[in-house]
């Protein structure tokens, strides 16, 4: 390596830094949980002895998993304007993830919510829970450990997912990364710099992920 | 046994366009006898900016001035040639992975990029414009531009040209999605070739688009190949045989009604100086 590319890897992680500290991380963040919120409700619908309920939450799950995230970024910001709807694009980005995040997430937490044995519910019904309480407190906790690694594995790729936002105006890592390479010509290194901080979030959210599975565990019977 | 007979139709299509992509129109059957021996011609371009690089409506074959001359200089040199169909902003960083060769694309020479790159000789001459709503009356020159929002690649000379006016940049793809944020206000002004923007106001009967003002002086457009690439000369010499002939001119006719292709450059360099920009 000589000393201009060592110069402007250095030069560039400020910016790219910026870029996900402003750009990526929040992104994810509140994709995320919007998503989630979403996700719940979806998986709920799903379960719901009333076919139109269940039919409505199929037909959402299928849609988003059935198109490419890509697409459906570009529908929300250069389609919608054309039939009224003008979204920014940070607003745009979040939308697109949240619906993703939703259908995505909404399965793992319908599988997590079946895997509680019926035994469970069974037994909330005969200390006098109704429906909502025993789902509150007996099923939701329970579900919640067997959902963390797959949940996590969504978050994790959220955070690479939202560079595809960087196609509808919005100034996160990988864009921030085109935009200085875009003078300099640097491509390789810059995305290489991009990769590396990406590869770190990760790294990080991994061994968030280890740590908060180990705490849950000590709520599991074993 | 019927829903296999309807099979046959769209399988045998198939084979047809896979067979058709093999080959370009004016590149020859792969047997022809010069090119046998010698490696394809990898070009670079986007497929996305009429009238120099897109798609035709109706065959949908790669076409375009570009794609043309690029055709035909390769005819000279007796090599077939073989497109890679990248977006602008990525295509610099092909041409140095070599993933291709050559970048037919309307490159415009610049300093920032003969210090990196090498070009033939150009086969272009344009001037940059100003695109407005057709209700915008507050641009009419560059001196304008001060604190407007303009959609451009980010990597693309007129990205620069509106940051030096003073300009803050929308990064898009490319002249289409440029054209769509300006009529949906998301942007106030995009920058492009006259050229294209002329001809995209004539295919599209656009109305909600005006042509505001020039910016920049002439530019020169030329293909760009990696520091290393021996083909900038052979390049040249196709170039100044096709003018001669006049291939060049012919070419530029069927796209522009003119030509475009610029004067005959007496530069035996493969790096003609750069107008300043």
């Amino acid at each position: 390596m000589d000393d201009s590319t060592v110069e402007l890897i250095r030069d560039s992680l400020g910016p790219l830094l910026s870029g996900m500290v402003k750009g990526t991380v929040p992104l994810t963040a509140v994709s995320f949980v919007l998503g989630l919120v979403v996700a719940l409700v979806v998986a709920l619908m799903r379960l719901s002895p009333l076919w139109p309920v269940s039919a409505i939450a199929r037909f959402y799950v299928s849609v988003i998993r059935g198109t490419p995230l890509l697409v459906q970024l570009f529908i929300i910001f250069y389609g919608l304007p054309s039939l009224g709807a003008t979204i920014d694009p940070w607003p745009s980005a979040c939308l697109a993830f949240t619906l993703n995040v939703g259908g995505y997430a909404s399965e793992i937490i319908r599988a997590a919510i079946v895997s509680v044995p019926r035994g469970q519910w069974e037994a909330a019904q005969t200390v006098g829970m109704n429906h909502p309480t025993a789902l509150r407190r007996i099923i939701l906790p329970q579900a919640t450990r067997v959902a963390v690694p797959p949940l996590s594995n969504t978050l994790i790729s959220l955070v690479k997912d939202t560079s595809l936002a960087s196609s509808i105006l919005v100034t996160e890592t990988f864009r921030k990364a085109q935009e200085l390479a875009a003078p300099t010509y640097e491509f390789f290194t810059l995305y290489m710099v991009a990769a590396a901080y990406y590869w770190v979030v990760c790294l990080v959210l991994s061994f968030a992920q280890t740590r908060f599975e180990s705490r849950l565990d000590r709520y599991v019977a074993s | 046994m019927t829903s296999k007979r309807f099979l046959i139709a769209p399988v045998a299509a198939l084979m047809v366009l896979g067979l058709a992509a093999c080959g370009s129109d004016s590149g020859g059957s792969s047997g022809s006898g010069s090119s046998e021996n010698k490696e394809p011609l990898k070009v670079a371009t986007e497929g996305t900016y009429a009238p120099f690089t897109f798609h035709d409506e109706k065959t949908n074959e790669l076409t375009g001035y570009d794609v043309e001359v690029v055709e035909a200089v390769a005819e000279k040199l007796g090599r077939e040639v073989e497109f890679s169909e990248t977006t602008w902003d990525s295509i610099f960083a092909g041409l140095e992975a070599k993933r291709y060769d050559v970048i037919a694309n309307q490159v415009s020479i610049t300093d920032e990029r003969t210090a990196k790159y090498s070009f033939s000789q150009p086969y272009t001459v344009s001037s940059g414009v100003i695109v407005t709503r057709a209700d915008d009356t507050s641009v009419t020159s560059a001196a304008d531009l001060k604190g407007k929002t303009s959609a451009q690649s980010s990597t693309s000379s007129f990205g620069e040209a509106a940051t030096e006016a003073g300009a803050k940049v929308e990064a898009v793809e490319g002249f289409t999605q440029a054209v769509a944020l300006l009529k949906q206000k998301r942007v106030d002004v995009t920058i492009n070739d006259s050229l294209a923007v002329l001809d995209y106001q004539k295919t599209s009967g656009d109305q909600d688009v005006k042509i505001a003002g020039t910016i920049g002086e002439e530019t020169q457009q030329a293909f760009a190949f990696r520091k290393d690439s021996d083909l900038p000369a052979e390049f040249d010499t196709a170039l100044d045989e096709l003018r001669a002939d006049g291939t060049l001119a012919e070419i530029a006719e069927k796209y522009f009604g003119e030509d475009v292709s610029g004067g005959t450059t007496d530069e035996e360099t493969s790096t003609p100086s750069p107008s300043e920009s």
